[in-house]
């Protein structure tokens, strides 16, 4: 599996805002759209698709909303789809908890993170209390 | 107030239909939660009006299941057995149980089958073992 | 001629020789220079031209070893995408999906299973049992010498999908070495439902379709059979 450095250039698929619920729903099928279009296979594109929508959720009901970037690398050939999710929020306080498996919050079902990364090739977050949340997801072909 | 197509409501979006002494929930569409929790309530509605004994709820067409809807189809199973009705998950994709396993979503105690004919097939038989 | 116009004449064949060499560096090979009297310069033309013509026939001959190299390395390329894709189909030819009565498929496994193959199995027999509409599944791993962790994960992700579609597969021969392997790694197999051998699977999976084989007797014309 190659590594996200190995990516020469990203190309630039598709701004999207999250400001509704039903933007949730709209920017997973865009997610699904550009998986399927470079040939990413059935069960992967699922993968990615539900991995996101955690992350738009999230966005949505902790931050109010946000911004999604979708990107294209190649290496070798081989495409793989990078979702980035901006969202200026609160942030979370322990990343490191929010990333275990079993951690749960308010509404009792925690980020829904470590689930998410299981589903992708690489996860990479970064948040500051109060300074909002981004996070970048990869997913191979 | 204005047009909005994404308001319109569960009735016309998502078909609840009477079979025998089931109902049939066939899911068209990809739900955003406002939608998933209206289906909920109109489900129990149904079933308390019609004094169904078990609902097949149809996710053959979606292609996409979180753990949000995860857990609404979890819950929504949990609260019809409470009103004695049995819930039976039909239909479900292949790469959508893939990814739910994988996700870590856990839906102890639900009833799933393949297809319509084995969930009513299987619903009877848990009813018949009842009485 | 008289001095000045001899001067004059070297330096308009001095400006032609350097606009030659200008050209040159642009790329330009096809400039030759002209000889048009016998002289002092007569010889560097000459060899200048020979210059460019070498140069020039280096050059070709450059960028025909360029292209062979390209188009091997085309060839390579396709090779590969070749040996790949006929991968691809020997893992899954490798480990078919038989349907073995009216409710039951048998997926045996046989050889080296690494994490990939592990996938692709798993894909098959859930794709298999949607299209088949048979809802008990056998993964027959009797075949199999050794696993590691991640297939053995692979494996229980499979049962447990099977179940969210509404089936049940069960693992039959796991040999002595792969229990102790399990044991060892200290994965828990205890929500799967596991048989020594295919033949004990397949009498769970009758037995769960309430089936029952019997033998004939041959002096009882009243055949008790399935």
């Amino acid at each position: 599996m190659p590594q996200l450095n190995q990516i020469q250039e990203l190309v630039r698929l598709d701004i999207l805002k999250i400001e509704s619920e039903f933007d949730i729903v709209r920017a997973r099928q865009a997610v699904r759209f550009y998986a399927k279009e470079m040939k990413m296979g059935v069960v992967d594109q699922t993968r990615i698709t539900t991995a996101v929508s955690e992350l738009f959720r999230n966005m949505y009901q902790y931050a109010g909303g946000g911004e999604i970037i979708i990107e294209r690398g190649d290496f070798q050939a081989r495409p793989a789809l990078v979702v980035t999710c901006i969202d200026h929020g609160p942030g979370i306080e322990d990343i490191e908890l929010a990333m275990s498996d079993g951690y749960t919050s308010g509404s009792g079902m925690g980020y829904g993170l470590p689930g998410a990364k299981r589903l992708v090739d690489d996860f990479f977050i970064e948040s500051r209390v109060n300074g909002g949340t981004t996070i970048r997801i990869v997913k191979w072909a | 107030m204005k047009y909005d197509p994404d308001e319109i409501k569960v009735s016309r979006r998502i078909p609840i239909i009477k079979y025998g002494e089931f109902l049939i929930v066939s899911i068209q569409v990809d739900m955003h939660d406002r939608l998933a929790m209206e289906l909920q309530t109109q489900i129990l509605e149904e079933i308390t009006k019609t004094n169904a004994r078990g609902v097949l709820i149809d996710i053959s067409v979606l292609d996409t299941v979180d753990s949000y809807i995860g857990r609404m189809l979890y819950g929504m199973a949990t609260m019809a057995s409470i009103m004695d009705a049995a819930v039976v998950i039909v239909g479900m994709q292949p790469a959508v149980a893939i990814t739910l396993v994988e996700l870590g979503l856990d839906m102890p105690g639900v009833l799933t089958a393949l297809n319509i004919e084995q969930a009513s097939r299987m619903l009877r038989k848990k009813m018949k073992n009842k009485k | 001629m008289t001095e000045d116009l001899k001067i004059k004449h070297f330096l308009e064949r001095i400006e032609k020789i350097e606009e030659a060499m200008i050209t040159v560096a642009t790329g330009d090979f096809s400039v030759r220079l002209e000889t048009p009297i016998e002289d002092e310069f007569t010889t560097v033309e000459a060899g200048i031209n020979l210059m460019i013509e070498d140069l020039s026939e280096e050059l070709r001959q450059r960028e025909e070893r360029e292209k062979e190299l390209r188009e091997k390395l085309s060839t390579i390329e396709k090779q590969k995408q070749t040996i790949l894709q006929q991968q691809e189909d020997l893992m899954e030819l490798s480990s078919p999906v038989i349907k073995i009565w009216d409710d039951v498929l048998v997926l045996p496994v046989i050889g080296t299973v690494d994490s990939r193959r592990a996938q692709i199995m798993m894909e098959n027999l859930l794709q298999s049992i949607v299209d088949s509409g048979c809802t008990m599944a056998i993964l027959d791993i009797t075949g199999v010498l050794r696993i590691d962790t991640q297939v053995a994960n692979h494996l229980i992700k499979t049962v447990e999908a099977v179940r969210l579609l509404g089936g049940e597969c069960i693992i039959s021969g796991i040999s002595p070495a792969i229990a102790q392997t399990i044991v060892q790694l200290g994965i828990d197999l205890s929500a799967i439902k596991t048989k020594a051998n295919l033949q004990e699977g397949m009498r769970y999976a009758f037995q769960r379709s309430n089936l029952q084989v019997r033998s004939t007797s041959s002096d009882n014309d009243n055949l008790d059979e399935i």
